[in-house]
């Protein structure tokens, strides 16, 4: 099983959305995207804090992968997050901010 | 810093010639350094009013260079350039509105401060329109300001957010990122921050005012007013006369702003909530501003302006800023005078009382029981007991 767990805090509204994914619930063509944006991203390899000092009003993430066999948590930045991490945020923000809080 | 003794300026310049020519030496002495001091202060007060009154007039010259950039839904900064200083329209939307409300934003820093531009400099003005995709967001970068499109590739009763250029007072805010970076320079977490936030909303809704010449009381005192889509049960962002009331819906949630020291919010999110504690120093603004009256950029404005660019620091909290704000009312306006009782009123209405001795050093030794103003400058000539 793979978790993810999402935060993104800040930005011009200072509205915090987040969002708890189970790979394993999801449809299967969902899950398997997924499943390719954490691996482009080398997620387990990246360094655990890569924002810079606040920028003001960007956007902060926070996000935390498990799976059976190991568990990491990033924190980084609009401004500072690598390239290849940017379409898992993206999609990661797209589910959490439209669902119904 | 300046360390003036306003208690000075309220002694009748008649008086302190005549101590300067009859007293002894040392009250000579003191009374001609009384008078030049006074008098420094008078000439920069005069200057100041003087000073928005005829720059508001000959309009904004300056050296206005802005530049709009397109990061076409990527996130490289700036991206491609798509229009300079005095180059036409674009027909992109957000292009020209990025370029216009960055052009009244300096305006209103030029012609009513005289500051040129962000670092008082000329800095060139730049921006990224079209950052990222969906990006329902603006930042000010450390060098420049970017704007997200919001939800508007979207599927229409899915958007929350329209672009972000739509709304000037965002354009103004995020500017005035930059001229407290130049400035005050307030750390951006917690009070500070909240600060830091306040002054940006304080500022981007005095660019909206000044774009429409509304007074105070016409004022919607909005941040994002248009910004949210029919879907979203809301006004705009943020409310400085009402925090907390600009939204309450189902997926945006409810508005966080308290509105007062009593709700204040400790939080390790949003840099420990510095969108959500400006509330409270944006309410304060907001009344200081309708109790002047009037255009709330000139006097309220001025008052906020001086004190982020010759006051506050990095580490400054709340109540420094309410300290600070009535210390620079009592030098523009005068000790006592109806604008600086506005601005204790306004911080008295977030709960927060202003530390009197901010605005009116007292002598040494403070004669008990305290004594008029005159009296206590006579004691310090020796003219009076």
């Amino acid at each position: 099983m793979t978790r993810i767990t999402f935060q993104r805090s800040g930005g011009f509204t200072g509205r915090t959305i987040s969002l708890t994914l189970n790979l394993d619930d999801l449809p299967p063509d969902q899950a398997s995207t997924l499943n390719g944006l954490l691996t482009n991203a080398n997620f387990f390899n990246l360094p655990a804090d890569s924002a810079k000092r606040p920028v003001p009003d960007e956007f902060t993430y926070t996000v935390t992968v498990e799976t059976g066999q190991q568990s990491h948590t990033i924190r980084t930045s609009d401004t500072s997050a690598p390239e290849s991490l940017r379409p898992l945020l993206d999609d990661l923000s797209l589910r959490a901010r439209t669902q119904r809080a | 810093m300046s360390h003036r003794h306003s208690i000075f300026c309220i002694i009748p310049p008649h008086m302190l010639k005549e101590i300067a020519q009859r007293g002894s030496p040392v009250q000579r002495s003191l009374a001609l350094r009384t008078i030049a001091t006074s008098g420094q202060i008078r000439s920069q007060r005069t200057a100041w009013q003087a000073g928005i009154a005829v720059m508001a007039a000959t309009a904004s010259a300056g050296n206005k260079q802005r530049a709009i950039y397109d990061a076409r839904q990527g996130s490289q900064l700036p991206g491609t350039l798509v229009r300079s200083e005095g180059d036409a329209p674009a027909t992109d939307i957000a292009v020209n509105e990025a370029y216009d409300g960055a052009g009244v934003t300096f305006d209103l820093y030029y012609g009513v401060y005289g500051r040129n531009s962000i670092d008082n400099n000329g800095l060139k003005l730049n921006s990224t329109v079209h950052y990222q995709k969906s990006y329902d967001n603006a930042f000010w970068d450390g060098g420049q300001m970017v704007y997200g499109d919001g939800d508007e590739d979207l599927p229409p009763a899915q958007r929350l957010f329209n672009r972000f250029t739509i709304s000037i007072d965002v354009i103004g805010h995020e500017l005035t990122h930059g001229v407290t970076q130049y400035e005050a320079n307030l750390n951006y977490s917690n009070q500070p921050g909240a600060l830091n936030e306040s002054f940006s909303d304080v500022f981007g809704s005095l660019v909206k005012q000044y774009q429409l010449q509304q007074t105070a009381d016409q004022a919607d005192w909005l941040i994002g007013q248009g910004l949210l889509t029919a879907n979203v049960n809301g006004v705009g962002l943020r409310s400085m006369k009402a925090p907390g009331t600009a939204y309450n819906d189902p997926v945006l949630g409810r508005d966080p702003q308290p509105d007062s020291m009593s709700g204040y919010v400790t939080t390790t999110e949003d840099n420990g909530g510095v969108h959500i504690n400006s509330g409270i120093p944006n309410r304060a603004f907001y009344t200081t501003a309708v109790e002047i009256g009037g255009f709330a950029w000139q006097k309220a404005g001025l008052i906020w302006y001086k004190t982020l660019s010759e006051k506050l620091n990095t580490n400054s909290n709340f109540q420094n800023a309410a300290d600070l704000t009535f210390q620079t009312a009592g030098e523009i306006y005068g000790v006592g005078s109806l604008e600086q009782n506005a601005v204790a009123k306004g911080w008295q209405a977030v709960g927060i009382t202003v530390n009197a001795s901010g605005g009116i050093p007292t002598p040494q030794p403070q004669p008990q029981p305290g004594p008029g103003c005159l009296t206590a400058v006579l004691r310090i000539f020796g003219l009076a007991r």
